[in-house]
């Protein structure tokens, strides 16, 4: 552990470095199901790399294959530069932290950690030391003669990561491990899985149908849907500047609008939607159908400078109070269409019936071309 | 009436526990007695029919060949089963339904037909060994009992364990080594123990496929109590009574009955 703790470079710097982890062109099919479709990752040493999507999406199936748990059809999987594309899952040194952790009931704590210093024969000395280790970076010292089966969730979970890690290994792999603690829990450990995993430079990739997660704990989100990745970026890009209406639509709320180009210029298009005109930067044809995106807390009540703004009116349907915040849907006109508006102060008088003027910033509306197919 | 319930409950279960445990205290009592015959109550005490198993070369024989068969069977079938059991529950094979129900097909049929059938394999693959004969056949009829168990136990099992161990460095064989079968022990020793005791109590298997020379216990037992029908019939079963006690108390420290019944 300790040769980890020294290097690790500041979370900006990673994207420049060649790859450490390096998946390129992998193919994995089930039967006649495509499950990854010539999907290519590359993370950077010392990274924490979330697979951020819905259940079917591929993500597991990704994990899998890094881990050498399943082979892919086609394409490499690399870590640090050695090809790991045929070498036997025992073989490859990664960690793996699984849903339900996987402990060894029939061990104690400190032997399930044990676990994997004996398989790779580890003398007897060197291994309690390790052991003791890992227990104090998890801060589990108290534990390690206790039945895993007598622990809470938290600790498990806490048991499952020390195990993974005590070997030292070049990669580590967390298959959303948060899924089955209490949201209270589950934000405690975020928080203190990150600090763990930070300070012992390990990179990371982590699988989640979860994007609150994703976006705390992620220094880069993979955004997969359908076999591929939609988009890969920090949080705040893939919050604030999706690539794609789906990334924009899985992760957080919007708002959005269909319409038609009717003309652009100096790179804004103006749209023509069933709100009025909205403009929003992009390149598109005019007459494309498209749809406007917009984060419902981008959205503020009353009119703004026109050169910078858009202003619309609409009619509140439903307010929904959250305390800090409310949440205000607004009547539509055409199917598919959200008009969510996210305010922490409300003006008064607001009711299920007021209408009521919005504006946004034009740079806070994303444009997507409409999807061709009814349904999403 | 709750009282008259109650009470009548339990006089029932006195009598059936009664009823379950008389026979081995019949054999047990008539194994001490010292009448040349089967007597009950016997007319006084003697150990004289525990001393002349000493003298029973045939019956020892028949002991000891009947432990071999169903130790190996066990074994065998412990392998085989668990092996077959995990491909079935990983779904690895297609029909993984029909593969099972078909394993434990050989307890649904009854045994003549299956010795019947056994005498005539044996024959047209010209098998004539009859020691071979026999274990094969015991394969056959101790392997339902392993795949239930196994199959229920690891139907609890959670493979994610597997991959974990791999992931820490052990190869498959030795990651299963290391935790499935420590995990899923109980139903190792619950389908073993089971599936000696159905080897080697085989009777109408067994008949088929024995021969002069190479006899299993119960037909020895069998054929001793038709031609010289004396208490070593009744020492040797105390002895086989004593065994199984042992045997349980073995289990019992290895895993815990609680949990072998649970299975």
């Amino acid at each position: 552990m300790s040769q980890h703790a020294t290097a690790m470079p500041p979370a900006t710097e990673m994207h420049q470095e060649p790859s450490y982890l390096a998946v390129s062109n992998v193919t994995k099919r089930f039967g006649a199901a495509t499950v990854l479709d010539s999907l290519s990752l590359s993370v950077g040493r010392a990274e924490f790399v979330s697979l951020l999507g819905p259940s079917g999406c591929g993500k597991t199936t990704l994990l899998r294959l890094i881990a050498g748990l399943l082979a892919p059809d086609q394409g490499a999987i690399e870590v640090g530069g050695r090809d790991l594309t045929r070498v036997a899952a025992h073989k490859r040194n990664i960690g793996v932290v699984f849903q339900n952790y996987a402990l060894f009931p029939h061990l104690t704590v400190a032997e399930n950690i044990a676990y994997g210093l004996r398989a790779k024969g580890v003398p007897k000395a060197e291994q309690a030391k390790k052991v003791g280790d890992a227990l104090g970076l998890v801060r589990m010292e108290a534990f390690a003669d206790r039945a895993v089966t007598a622990l809470s969730g938290g600790q498990q979970q806490r048991i499952a990561v020390a195990r993974a890690v005590v070997v030292e290994p070049s990669l580590l792999l967390l298959d959303e491990p948060f899924s089955a603690l209490d949201r209270k829990l589950r934000e405690t450990m975020q928080i203190e899985l990150r600090h763990i995993l930070r300070n012992l430079g390990i990179t990371s990739i982590f699988v989640t149908h979860d994007q609150d997660e994703a976006l705390v704990m992620s220094d880069r989100i993979a955004v997969m849907n359908e076999g591929r990745i939609e988009h890969l970026g920090t949080p705040s890009e893939v919050y604030a500047r999706p690539k794609s209406l789906y990334t924009m639509e899985f992760v957080g709320q919007s708002s959005r609008m269909g319409g038609v180009v009717k003309g652009s210029s100096e790179g804004l298009v103006e749209i023509d939607t069933p709100f009025g005109l909205v403009r929003a930067p992009g390149h598109f044809m005019s007459g494309s159908r498209v749809i406007v995106g917009v984060r419902p807390e981008a959205i503020a009540a009353g009119e703004g400078p026109a050169g910078e703004y858009n202003t619309v009116r609409g009619t509140v349907a439903e307010v929904i109070y959250f305390g800090s915040r409310t949440l205000l849907h607004f009547q539509t006109a055409q199917d598919g269409d959200r008009l969510h508006v996210e305010l922490n102060r409300l003006p008064d008088q607001v009711a299920p019936g007021s209408a009521m003027t919005l504006r946004w910033r034009i740079d806070d509306s994303r444009v997507f071309p409409a999807p061709t197919e009814t349904g999403r | 009436m709750a009282l008259f319930g109650s009470l009548f409950c339990r006089i029932v279960l006195g009598l059936v526990i009664a009823f379950l445990f008389m026979p081995i205290l019949i054999v047990l009592t008539v194994s001490f007695s010292s009448s040349a015959v089967f007597a009950f109550p016997p007319p006084g005490f003697s150990l004289r029919w525990y001393a002349s198993l000493g003298n029973a070369d045939s019956m020892l024989q028949a002991v000891w060949l009947s432990s071999q068969i169903a130790a190996l069977s066990t074994a065998i079938s412990l392998v085989l089963g668990t092996l077959c059991a995990i491909a079935i529950t990983r779904g690895m094979i297609p029909g993984a339904k029909a593969v099972a129900t078909f394993m434990a097909s050989p307890l649904m049929l009854p045994g003549l037909v299956l010795g019947i059938a056994f005498l005539q394999a044996a024959r047209d693959f010209g098998l004539r060994d009859t020691y071979t004969t026999l274990l094969i056949a015991h394969v056959v009829i101790t392997m339902p009992f392993i795949m239930r168990t196994v199959l229920a136990s690891l139907s609890l099992f959670d493979f994610a364990m597997v991959d974990a161990a791999r992931m820490l460095g052990r190869s498959y064989p030795a990651a299963l080594w290391t935790v499935l079968v420590p995990n899923i022990l109980p139903g190792f020793v619950s389908g073993g123990l089971f599936a000696f005791i159905a080897s080697f109590d085989n009777y109408p298997v067994s008949i088929f496929l024995v021969d002069v020379r190479t006899k299993t216990l119960p037909i020895q037992l069998l054929n001793q109590v038709e031609m010289s029908p004396d208490p070593t019939v009744a020492a040797i079963s105390a002895l086989l009574i004593l065994g199984t006690i042992v045997a349980l108390i073995v289990c019992d420290r290895l895993v815990g009955l609680k949990r072998m019944a649970s299975i």
